[in-house]
């Protein structure tokens, strides 16, 4: 087990009354596969990937990383060592190039780097579709698909085993989509990584190893 | 990509954006600058007036409280008592003090030093007395510590010979010289007592003895104003030195013993002006008390400290005293520079800081995104500080110069219209012995504006501060938020 949530809530104050987006809930997830947490819109399922992510902390519950809650990790230790975070507005930095954006969590990792780091810099972008001349072009002049590549790169940068995406072919076609998806695969499959992709499509979630369904809270298998 | 090459690229990477920073930073810089090279200026005046004008202080009846008195009122008012003033003396501002009794005495062996000039045609009226007998208590001799004369030869008094009253003198060198005399020679000068006939105008020497001293110490007059003509309208600095030059330093027992025998004498003379000083008392002691503070910065506490222990009537004169009365144009320019310093400070952080917070707010994001990746926080701030402070010390640095440059340009014009506003005044302060002529003039003369550490230390210190200030603390609002609710 690489990641385990248990009994996590997470509530909205509304007045008086607590409004829970994630009661008692609580999942767990395996090296080498591709999961999918399917939802309609506004069910939680950012939610819960922030707290997996240790972008947002529950209200009480906990997540365990390799058996060891993330809180006693340290939330900025974990994120800069253990997970690598795709958001669905890719979230790069617009002055800098591609290849920069790679280079970013490669300083602030404790993970070990290869010395040559813009050369695996440049590989990592090259295996994922972005050939070098388009490396060193500043992200903005790359398109969506693009740039949800290099964000993909940036997340594998540090070499982590967990990669977790919130709607990563949100704002992409569907030829767009299929690639992106295929390269989860890859990683999960060829790299053993543990790839979880939070999507309100269901080609998607066909796609994966194991589906889950948020709904009022609660996950469920999806079949 | 650490977070210092990130602040970096972050500076060169948006260039119109940092231009803006070190515009705004550059232009109040200025202001700053030029309120501190200001202030420095009148601040330097001050002190340097103020060591010019020196540390001596003395007590006197307060002219303004006596003026309306009545006779017995006159009468009442007591003098100050050597007590009091080895009291004030023991303070600790003090460096060291004296009193003073001083006497003039005239000599039919001896003769006065009457200048270069008129060596030829002293004209004698009268009775002359010549010669001031200046007494002290202080044994090394406070004139010569203070550089207004300075032994050349022999030695200064010892504590035994002040306080047994031994007849032995310090006299110029000129007046050795004009009376062939040398360290270890005896001379005369008599006390002669006079009666004035009011109707004739006749003085007539009743009686007189002589006081005989032995040189033990040569002095020279150092001239304050070896640099200032000397004025032949007047000829009030030769009038100065003349008298400087027969002045025979003994101890106060000596100037009071003296006294004494003229009084008792004349008392004989005058039956109506003994009654009078019978109803009084023993007054006729009177000693002008004189305390050197260590610095001129002390007189104020000197003078706080001082004044609840002085009988009725009596007040507190410092030499510094007189820099209010010819630092007019200093002070209403210190006064601006100091508004000025003020509102430019607030302008600074406001400005800067709704600048910063400006260019934060587009930044926001990339802050999350580093926060996200799991970079600490103190970096984050770091990266900023660093992309701002880059940006502020080159601004400074400018301004720091432009700034002075203004300073000195702003400072000019005020100086000329203050010359030629107020009506131009010249004030010769006479203070116990010691005669200075400081002018506005003088003051607006040792005005300069320049480049000094202390100011360029301040300047980079009140800058740098106030920047930090306005980026540090949006910053710090930013970095606390968790990453979720800046990126999702
Ligand atoms: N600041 C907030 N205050 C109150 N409710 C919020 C706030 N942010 C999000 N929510 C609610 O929380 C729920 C879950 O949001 P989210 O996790 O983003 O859903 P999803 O990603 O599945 O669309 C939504 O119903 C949303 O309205
Ligand atoms: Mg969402």
């Amino acid at each position: 087990m690489i990641l385990e949530a248990k009994d996590l809530n997470y509530y909205y104050q509304d007045g008086e009354q607590r409004r829970y987006i994630l009661k008692d809930t609580s999942v767990s997830f395996e090296k080498g596969k591709f999961y999918t947490i399917l939802g309609q819109s506004g069910s939680g399922k950012t939610t819960l990937l922030s707290l997996l992510s240790a972008l947002d902390s529950p209200h009480s519950g906990e997540v365990l990383f390799n058996e060891e809650d993330i809180k006693k990790i340290g939330y900025e230790k974990y994120r800069r060592n253990n997970v690598g975070i795709i958001f669905q507005s890719y979230n790069l930095i617009p002055t800098f190039t591609a290849v920069e954006n790679v280079l970013v969590p490669m300083t602030i990792t404790e993970n070990e780097i290869p010395e040559d780091a813009k050369t695996v810099a440049y590989n990592l972008l090259d295996y994922i579709g972005i050939v070098k001349s388009k490396a060193d072009r500043f992200v903005n002049k790359l398109s969506g698909g693009e740039q949800q590549r290099v964000a993909i790169a940036r997340a594998l940068a540090t070499n982590v085993e967990l990669i977790l995406a919130d709607e990563p072919t949100g704002n992409l076609d569907e030829e767009m989509e299929q690639e992106i998806i295929d390269i989860f695969k890859k990683l999960a499959h060829e790299h053993g990584k543990c790839v979880i992709v939070v999507t309100h499509s269901n080609e998607i979630a066909l796609q994966s190893d194991q589906a889950f369904h948020l709904r009022k809270g609660a996950l469920s298998s999806y079949e | 990509m650490n977070f210092i090459k990130r602040g970096f690229l972050g500076i060169t990477r948006k260039k119109g954006k940092s231009l803006i920073l070190l515009a705004v930073i550059f232009i109040l810089g200025n202001l700053i600058s030029g309120a501190i090279s200001i202030q420095q200026a009148t601040g330097n005046v001050e002190t340097n007036i103020k060591d010019r004008l020196g540390t001596a202080a003395t007590l006197e009846l307060d002219h303004e409280a006596v003026e309306d008195l009545s006779e017995e009122e006159w009468l009442e008012i007591e003098n100050i008592d050597i007590d009091l003033i080895k009291q004030i003396g023991a303070l600790s501002y003090v460096k060291y003090f004296d009193y003073n009794t001083s006497t003039y005495l005239g000599s039919e062996s001896i003769e006065s030093y009457q200048g270069e000039e008129t060596e030829d045609e002293v004209v004698m009226m009268g009775p002359s007395m010549d010669f001031k007998l200046n007494g002290i208590n202080y044994a090394p001799v406070i004139d010569f510590e203070e550089q207004k004369g300075k032994l050349v030869d022999g030695r200064v008094f010892t504590q035994d010979e002040v306080d047994n009253g031994t007849s032995v003198a310090i006299i110029s060198t000129k007046l050795a010289e004009k009376n062939d005399l040398n360290i270890g020679d005896t001379f005369t000068l008599e006390n002669a007592v006079y009666t004035y006939d009011e109707e004739t105008g006749e003085e007539d020497v009743v009686t007189s003895r002589d006081v005989v001293l032995e040189v033990i110490g040569l002095f020279e007059p150092q001239s304050i104003k070896e640099d200032i003509e000397v004025d032949s309208d007047t000829g009030m600095i030769d009038w100065m030195d003349i008298e400087y030059q027969n002045t025979v330093y003994v101890p106060n027992e000596i100037v009071a013993s003296e006294n004494r025998y003229h009084m008792e004498e004349y008392m004989k003379e005058d039956e109506e002006f003994a009654k009078m000083m019978e109803e009084e008392g023993d007054s006729f002691e009177y000693y002008t008390p004189m305390f050197y503070l260590n610095s001129p910065e002390d007189s104020e506490a000197f003078e706080e400290e001082v004044a609840p222990l002085l009988p009725e009537f009596y007040t507190v004169i410092n030499a510094t005293d007189q820099y209010d009365s010819i630092a007019g144009p200093m002070e209403s320019m210190s006064k601006l520079a100091k508004y000025v310093l003020l509102v430019a400070v607030i302008a600074t952080v406001l400005i800067t800081g709704l600048v910063v917070l400006l260019f934060l707010r587009d930044r926001k994001r990339e802050l999350g995104i580093y926060l996200s990746l799991g970079e600490r926080r103190i970096r984050v701030v770091g990266q900023i500080l660093i992309e701002v402070m880059v940006v502020a010390v080159i601004g400074i640095t400018l301004s720091l110069f432009s700034g002075n440059l203004l300073a000195g340009q702003v400072s000019d014009m005020m100086m000329k219209a203050n010359e030629n506003q107020d009506e131009y005044y010249e004030e010769y302060i006479y203070f116990g012995d010691t005669q200075i002529d400081l002018t506005t003039e003088d003051v607006i003369d040792s005005y300069e504006v320049n480049l000094n550490s202390s100011y360029v230390l301040g300047f980079y210190g009140i800058g740098l501060l106030t920047i930090l200030i306005s980026t540090v603390i949006p910053l710090i609002y930013i970095v606390r938020l968790n990453p979720k609710k800046i990126l999702m």
